[in-house]
């Protein structure tokens, strides 16, 4: 019976092919899945004869490194910016909309890995910058860190709808971020920006209680409104900014009740613009391995820290069946 | 109007597409490369052994026009080659060409680096339509599958010496896809004499600027040359690799057998640089195609869907298959066969009108009906069904079915009430 077609976002990279291929559990490849007879859904790379030529095993695979805080910067209580350096082809690859990287104090264990989004990559430089939320052990131990910090990448599966975002060119598209989400959502911007596309933001400050990205947006032409989207006011300046009928993307930084609220309002007022949303199921290994980030679509199941889902049906599953 | 989507603009594809044209259908053609033809780009070879019989059958049939265009593109006409007799060889420059332009004159719209990637079903017996790697979808109310068996690049890693670069283009354009599989029926598979799964494609190409002026001259004259392999490097062993069985004589393997289709065609699946270049004329010799016919040639027979002998494919409502997606066939005759059919039933099967099959005294009546007997069996998975030799070629004889003589195929279709039945409006 032919399995349904799933992207994964590492494919064709250079952590292509990885564990899952060398134990026949590849997303795309159905040579590495056990069946012996292609029906792949092609994205320009024979997965199987890079996996062949790799003498059978992962090309290549992301192992944890020690790196340097060049700086921290403390916005509130409850909020910090880390500047880590890493090297320059790194921060290549980490300037991509949903790059992540996984955060762990220097001296904790394996499993105090946390998914981080990457807020702003130099790669002249050999630097990246993240900003975390303090709300727990894991974020808690980070903000103890002096000097060093573990940190595994890079990996890409921080949103779905990834190929809209790079695919968008000389368009109108809408970026609403609330709280925390603000921080992937500079690359985002970045990225829809240099595209020559016209983007409206709407930045609620949520949690976080300040509108903490603005200076990395300050060089670029946006139209940004602050507003509280869950009040009456915001949802009335979120819906008439869903309804333009020219826009082609809308990308929905935040938690997934908001991607629903945004989708909802693009069911009534404008179904022809993509949805791009962030991921933001639990993550823990970000190989495909582990089992944390797995959701049932279709009856089907899917490792979501790989595997570019179809937003609709993302959501809708997490707040329907929790 | 009824809407006929082809999937596959090789030579079956090709054939289908004119006849359901037709037949009066709006036909819409899809190929993943640039070019039409498919391996037809690198073959050549007509009305050689039987394959003149069935030419003349796809004549009187109705599918004229791609028997008009091969011979008037031929090279050489009336040539013997080792096991051959009465070959036409076309130009493979001049060929495709030739027949976009038909088939565009026809009225069909052919869709050019549109490869298919899922199928989307109306329920779980019919298809709705085609989804492409763009994400776009072809609708319509009646497919002909004509994607071939051969490839792509992990078949041919896993059942041969890798991906060759041949005039396919997998790794440029992407792999072909089995639509039947995709629709919930499982492929049949064919195997190589030794009970592996595939068979390498028979022919590879050189470059004849590459070749001495001698053995270049011979081949613009006469259309063939044969060079003896030296004594070391007879392989008795490789001719069981191909698909082609009826290259696969003793001469084969102990001589270079070229036939000029444009290119030096060379009878065998694929051959070492370094021993080719052993032989006296071919110290320069390079592979034209495929790039990297020293040392693989793609692998086919891993994907026919099983099918009546109406080409409809069993267990789907609106599939129908052609070429070598829909048996071990091999050549482009064959191809033309089997796609004049698909495409002519493709309308009946939309209109509910019976499918036509073709009556067995006719050579392509009965290769597609005999063929469809013999995979029933492990044995029969292992043969090859052409025209133009083998097992195949000693039935048609035995049976009377082969014959060089056009008035008695003329007569044979007169009597069966089938002349011209593909050039009959329906729609």
């Amino acid at each position: 019976m032919a399995s349904p077609r799933l992207e994964c976002i590492d494919i064709g990279s250079d952590y292509c092919p990885c564990y899952l291929a060398e134990l026949n559990e590849c997303i795309v490849c159905s040579q590495l899945q056990g069946k012996k007879f292609c029906d792949c859904n092609w994205k320009g790379v024979c997965v199987f004869q890079e996996f062949v030529w790799a003498k059978r095993k992962a090309k290549a695979k992301r192992d944890t490194m020690v790196s340097n805080i060049i700086d921290k910067q403390k916005i509130n209580e409850n909020l910090f910016i880390l500047t880590l350096s890493v090297p320059n082809k790194m921060a290549r690859d980490l300037n991509e909309p949903g790059s992540y990287v996984f955060l762990r104090n220097e001296f904790s264990p394996s499993f105090f890995d946390t998914p981080m989004s990457i807020m702003y990559a130099d790669e002249i430089n050999g630097f990246v910058k993240v900003a975390i939320q303090i709300n727990g052990p894991k974020t808690s131990l980070i903000d103890l860190s002096e000097k060093r910090i573990c940190i595994r990448g890079p990996y890409w599966n921080g949103l779905f709808g990834h190929k809209y975002i790079k695919g968008l060119k000389n368009s109108k598209c809408l970026v609403v971020l609330r709280g925390i989400a603000q921080a992937p959502g500079v690359i985002v911007i970045n990225k829809l920006y240099r595209n020559n596309n016209k983007i409206t933001v709407i930045i609620d400050k949520g949690k976080t209680g300040q509108f903490f990205i603005s200076q990395y947006l300050d060089q670029l032409n946006l139209n940004i409104i602050t507003t509280d989207i869950l009040s009456a006011e915001g949802q009335e300046i979120l819906k008439n900014a869903i309804a333009d009928n020219d826009l082609k993307l809308i990308y929905s930084g935040g938690s997934d009740e908001q991607h629903l609220n945004i989708f909802n309002y693009m069911d009534l007022y404008n179904n022809e613009a993509y949805l791009a949303a962030s991921n933001n199921n639990t993550i823990c290994c970000g190989e495909g391995i582990c089992g944390s980030c797995e959701v049932q679509i279709d009856g089907q199941k899917v490792r979501s820290c790989k595997v570019q889902l179809d937003v609709e049906k993302a959501i809708e599953r997490r707040i329907l069946y929790g | 109007m009824v809407k006929v989507v082809v999937i596959g603009g090789g030579w079956a594809g090709c054939a289908a597409a004119l006849t359901a044209k037709k037949a009066g259908a709006d036909v819409v053609l899809l190929e993943k490369t640039d070019m039409l033809l498919g391996c037809g780009l690198v073959g050549g070879i007509m009305r050689n052994n039987g394959r003149y019989t069935a030419a003349e059958e796809i004549k009187y049939l109705g599918g004229h026009e791609l028997i008009e265009i091969t011979d008037m593109c031929a090279r050489h006409t009336n040539v013997d080659f080792p096991g051959h007799k009465h070959a036409n060889l076309y130009d493979i420059t001049k060929v495709e060409p030739a027949i976009r332009n038909m088939l565009f004159s026809k009225g069909i719209k052919i869709k050019f680096i549109s490869r298919a990637a899922d199928v989307l079903m109306e329920s779980n017996t019919k298809i709705k339509g085609i989804v492409l790697a763009d994400d776009s979808v072809e609708c319509g109310d009646v497919f002909i599958e004509t994607t071939g068996s051969t490839g792509p690049m992990g078949n041919c890693l896993r059942y041969g010496n890798g991906c060759s670069m041949c005039i396919l283009r997998c790794p440029s354009f992407g792999p072909r896809i089995s639509i039947s599989y995709r629709a919930g029926i499982d492929d049949i598979l064919g195997m190589r004499s030794d009970e592996v799964y595939g068979a390498f494609s028979g022919s590879c190409k050189l470059n004849k600027d590459s070749l001495s002026d001698e053995i270049r001259e011979k081949l613009d004259k006469d259309g063939v040359v044969v060079l003896p392999v030296p004594e070391e490097d007879v392989n008795m062993e490789k001719l069981k690799l191909k698909v082609c069985q009826q290259y696969a004589l003793p001469e084969y393997a102990k001589n270079v057998v070229l036939l000029d289709t444009g290119h030096a065609k060379l009878m065998t699946p694929f051959y070492p640089l370094d021993k080719l270049r052993k032989i006296p004329g071919l110290e320069r010799a390079r592979f034209e195609d495929p790039y990297s016919g020293g040392k693989a040639n793609s692998i086919r027979y891993l994907s026919i869907a099983p099918r009546n002998n109406s080409m409809k494919v069993k267990g789907l409502d609106n599939l129908l298959c052609a070429g070598e997606k829909s048996g071990l066939f091999t050549g482009h005759t064959e191809a033309m066969v089997t796609g004049c059919l698909a495409g002519h039933n493709s309308v009946r099967l939309s209109l509910g009108m019976p499918l036509l099959e073709l009556p067995r005294n006719l050579a392509s009546g009965d290769l597609i009906a005999y063929e469809n007997e013999c995979i029933e069996t492990k044995e029969g998975l292992k043969n090859r069904y052409t025209f133009a030799g083998g097992k195949y070629f000693e039935r048609m004889k035995s049976l009377g079915l082969y014959t060089t003589d056009t008035n008695i195929i003329k007569e044979k279709i007169e009597r069966d009430n089938l002349i011209g039945i593909y050039d009959e409006k329906l729609v």
